[in-house]
């Protein structure tokens, strides 16, 4: 329900948005010529309009669209796809998806492996002239065999018979098929059991009571149409099974192949150790004769009538369809419902793109803290208690050196705190003050990796940036370092992180430091030096000091730059983060991401790349707004 | 406009009727397989005799872990994985993907995938609950997954109150090295022993054995492989059962499949030693009945996914 209103007001959306937008255009009196950035203001409307699409196509290619407009229809194209389960190994004896007959593809493709090994074999070096002989003996026996199979006048009655019996249940059955009747109404009890079922196989798409994957699709038929296709599936799957059952082994073939196996068998025995490559090759010989024994190749025209019933069925079945085939081609894009066995699953699109409402319903549960994500939620906060901040901030060293010794226990068992036991106690944090909430979670994890790696990058980045721009010495001393370090991408470091720093924050941190290092230092160099000689010399003859110049000339006129390079580097950072915690960890968005693919979570999968892209559209419209507050100036320097 | 609405309704057609582009006739058949994992019918692949059985070229590549041959066959690009871990197929098997399980390739004590404890935790079977509250590395979803439940089921410790950290074998014995975690599960021959080369298995291979901790490997095929060519899905099986019979009879060449496996024929032969390769009949009984049968039911997995006509009897 919820989903076709969105759907509805998305379509409204777009399309008056964009009338609004074309009239717009019309009426808008503009005096601002083509370049002037004036003309990109505003357009809220289109804004819409771009998210609306976005939003719509995901609704499409999900087919949560189907699923809205169409609840039923997952179920009864589960149903139809059991009819193709049960045709398809029969069609593929046939040129109906495929160019040739399996037969014939069979028959092209041992003659050639045949001749093949009859070349292996005549110009093989390692065996004596008398097996040669002998080996291509039973390759010629091997391709006497084929016309056996393909031959007309030898094929026995009973298979014609029985192809034919085939032939008519396919046809019966494609005539039962059209019947309203069809299938026979079973005994009530059997009715009621399945009604009783159907209420507890559940609805189309993910639940969202458990993170884990659950029942996609209903597979017992709903419907009356479901019905239909369910048991015409099973009659079909009868009829496929006896048919692969069936050989065209005419008493002709069997004697030659038996002899031939005889042969080959006897003839192998009769080879000691040091003739293997012969044996071996004989063995090679065998195996093309059982796999031509294996296949389904009948004469010619055999199969005639069958291919035509099957092509029947295959026609009546479609047509039987009716408007579920419209729903299929136009709701289910780029891919369909599957049936496999006994379950039915969505393969295409709407398997690796999990329907938007689905993938609502499992975010709102793993928001939920006592659900979260392996038992750390998404994003909560904990209850810490001060102290633990003060242990941070002092050093434990400072209890080494207050004089005096640790306590030692006594001889009745007790150990007595003394001063430089209670130092120690407040420098590690083991005492007790007052709670604060902080929060915690997946999410502030992520968060804070990069926010740290974000800062000291700018705190180390941007002064040696400047006195790079501004001094020959440092420009000297630390371009070839930086330089070098620079177009290492970033990843390239993970490897050593884990030996070298550890599998904690230090590492993931550090690695996110190094990609916004570089950026920062390469802008807060540009803005350096790209001060206008005019102010600066301005600001020497009004009597500005060293530190007066850099303070309120170069370093306001080089912020523009940095802000940019902060812009660049926290998306930077976002891209290595996730495969950073991919490394390695217990908590992250990447973590998140990656534990979920290797359980194929597909929702949970696309939600941490929702919630990626909203926090990096955070950063971004944070510090745009930022750069609007603090520098006015840009752009008008 | 007229251009935009058009383009965007060509993309539409055309995004729908790529994914409907059938390609069938197999030309050649892909199997997956694991470095480092040795098995008889290597020296099959390596002599191109799988080639010649199935009268079209075999392609194989190598994967680090069993979900990624689902991923690659549900893509397409994979027909046939050998030795994938059962719990990465019985994932697939859980989220709806049409695959089937053929055959057993192998079963496998604990020498092959383990759990191992640094020796300078000096955490020992004995008191294994201190793992309590410390770090272990484990891959998810694997069959090291399986491994380090059922272990911390036998040593007593509550998996739950450890910090239970997503890495790969390699990444997790560099760890257990770098002295980051105090436990690795692991699997892969190189990556066992860099591990033991600090620290000790948590439970001997025996131990494990005793345990009923058993690890099973198998060989899986996409659906519609197995319609479409369901004799070169047979023979394949078949030409695999032959190699460990002649593994079995000592027959095999070791140098050459310790080549393909990457690995150094001593290692190669004490890896391969722990494996288990069942008869046709006994893959059977196991399929049907017995430990993979077992197995599969004691991780809820769907019925149906199983398929047994295509051995060899």
């Amino acid at each position: 329900m919820f989903t076709q209103i969105i759907t509805f007001l998305i379509f409204f959306a777009i399309i008056g948005c964009i009338l609004y937008g074309r009239k717009l255009i019309k009426n808008e009196k503009v005096d601002a010529v083509f370049g002037n950035p004036e003309r990109a203001k505003g357009g809220t409307h289109w804004i819409i309009v771009g998210s609306s699409f976005i939003l719509l196509v995901w609704l499409y290619y999900s087919w949560d669209i189907a699923k809205a407009f169409y609840p039923k229809s997952a179920n009864e194209l589960c149903q139809v796809g059991k009819v193709n389960d049960s045709l398809l190994s029969l069609k593929y004896l046939f040129p109906i998806e495929e160019r040739q007959f399996k037969s014939t593809f069979v028959i092209k493709s041992e003659n050639k492996n045949i001749n093949k090994l009859a070349k292996e074999i005549k110009n093989s070096p390692d065996i004596r002239n008398q097996d040669k002989d002998k080996l291509l003996d039973f390759i010629e026996k091997t391709k006497k065999t084929i016309p056996l199979l393909t031959n007309e006048k030898l094929i026995e009655n009973n298979t014609i018979v029985k192809i034919k019996e085939l032939t008519n249940k396919i046809t019966w059955l494609t005539e039962d098929f059209q019947k309203i009747g069809y299938p026979p109404i079973k005994s009530i009890e059997e009715e009621n059991k399945r009604i009783e079922a159907i209420k507890k196989q559940g609805g189309w798409g993910a639940s969202g009571t458990a993170v884990e994957n659950t029942v996609e699709i209903p597979t017992i038929p709903e419907t009356k149409k479901g019905l239909k296709f369910d048991a015409a599936a099973k009659e079909l799957k009868i009829i496929s099974d006896e048919f692969f059952k069936l050989r065209n082994h005419n008493p002709e073939y069997k004697k030659a192949i038996k002899n031939l196996k005889d042969d080959i068998k006897k003839y192998r025995s009769g080879l000691d150790d040091t003739h293997e490559i012969a044996s071996a090759l004989a063995k090679d010989v065998l195996k093309i004769a059982r796999r031509i024994e294996y296949a389904s190749i009948f004469p010619p025209k055999t199969l005639n009538e069958m291919q035509k019933s099957i092509i029947e069925f295959d026609n009546v079945q479609k047509k039987e369809q009716g408007n579920l085939r419209l729903v299929d081609i136009f709701l289910f894009p780029a891919g369909t419902i599957v049936s496999s066995g006994p379950n039915c699953s969505e393969q295409g699109s709407g398997r690796w793109l999990p329907k938007p409402s689905d993938t609502f319903d499992k975010f709102v549960l793993l928001l939920k803290p006592s659900v979260g994500f392996k038992n750390i939620p998404l994003i909560w906060y904990e209850m810490m208690d001060v102290s633990k901040i003060i242990g941070f901030i002092i050093p434990d060293w400072i209890a080494d050196i207050v004089p005096g010794q640790y306590p030692v226990h006594s001889s009745d068992g007790t150990v007595k705190p003394n001063f430089k036991s209670k130092v120690l106690k407040v420098a590690t944090g083991e005492f007790k003050l007052f709670k604060i909430p902080i929060p915690m979670g997946h999410i502030w994890d992520s968060f804070l990796r990069v926010f740290l790696g974000l800062v000291i990058g700018i705190i180390l980045g941007v002064p040696l940036g400047l006195f790079m721009g501004l001094n020959r010495f440092a420009k000297g001393f630390f371009d070839p370092l930086i330089e070098l370090y620079r177009p290492v991408p970033p990843l390239a470091w993970a490897p050593l992180i884990i030996s070298v720093l550890g599998i904690d924050n230090v590492g993931k941190v550090f690695l996110l430091f190094m990609v916004s290092f570089s950026i920062m230092i390469i802008s807060a160099r540009a803005g350096a030096s790209g001060t206008q000689l005019s102010k600066i010399h301005a600001s020497h003859s009004l009597g500005a000091s060293r530190w007066q110049i850099l303070r309120y000339v170069i370093f306001p006129n080089s912020l523009p730059e940095i802000l940019t390079g902060v812009r660049v580097a926290i998306g930077m950072c976002w891209g290595t983060l996730v495969a950073a915690e991919f490394l390695a960890g217990t908590t992250g968005i990447g973590f998140v991401e990656n534990v979920a693919k290797k359980y194929f979570q597909y929702e949970v999968i696309w939600i941490t790349i929702f919630v990626m892209g909203m926090l990096g559209l955070l950063f971004d419209v944070t510090l745009r707004k930022i750069i609007d507050k603090t520098i006015p100036w840009r752009g008008k320097g | 406009m007229k251009k935009i609405i058009s383009f965007i309704l060509g993309t539409i057609v055309a995004l729908n009727l790529s994914m409907s582009v059938a390609n069938s006739a197999a030309n050649e058949v892909r199997v997956a397989f694991f470095l480092e994992w040795p098995t008889p019918n290597q020296e099959d692949k390596v002599k191109k005799m799988f080639d010649k059985a199935l009268g079209v070229p075999v392609k194989w590549t190598n994967f680090s872990n069993g979900g990624a041959m689902t991923d690659a066959m549900l893509a397409g690009d994979i027909d046939i994985s050998y030795s994938q871990g059962l719990v990465p197929f019985i994932n697939a098997v859980k989220s709806k993907a049409p695959l089937k399980l053929v055959d057993i390739a192998m079963e496998y004590g604990m020498g092959g995938t383990t759990c191992v404890t640094s020796n300078a935790s000096g955490i020992t079977k004995a008191n294994a609950s201190e793992l309590e509250g410390k770090k272990v590395a484990v891959p998810l979803g694997t069959m090291a997954e399986y491994v380090f439940d059922e272990s911390m089921k036998v040593v007593g410790a509550d998996r739950s109150k450890m910090n239970v950290i997503q890495m790969d074998p390699e990444e997790g014995a560099a760890a257990l090295v770098g002295g980051d975690v105090v436990m690795a599960c692991l699997f892969g021959g190189n990556s066992i022993k860099a591990a033991t080369a600090v620290g000790t298995r948590l439970l001997t291979v025996q131990e494990a054995r005793d345990a009923g901790i058993l690890g099973i490997d198998i060989t899986s095929v996409t659906d519609k492989f197995m319609k479409e060519n369901p004799g070169m899905l047979r023979t394949f099986i078949e030409v695999t059962h032959e190699a460990n019979a002649r593994y079995a009879a000592g027959k095999s060449d070791m140098n050459v499949i310790a080549k393909d496996a990457e690995m150094k024929l001593g290692d190669m032969k004490e890896t391969i030693g722990g494996f288990k390769f069942l008869t046709p009949a006994e893959t059977k009984t196991s399929m049907e009945s017995g430990n993979l049968d077992g197995f599969l039911k004691g991780m809820g997995t769907p019925s149906g996914a199983v398929d047994t006509s295509f051995l060899p009897l």
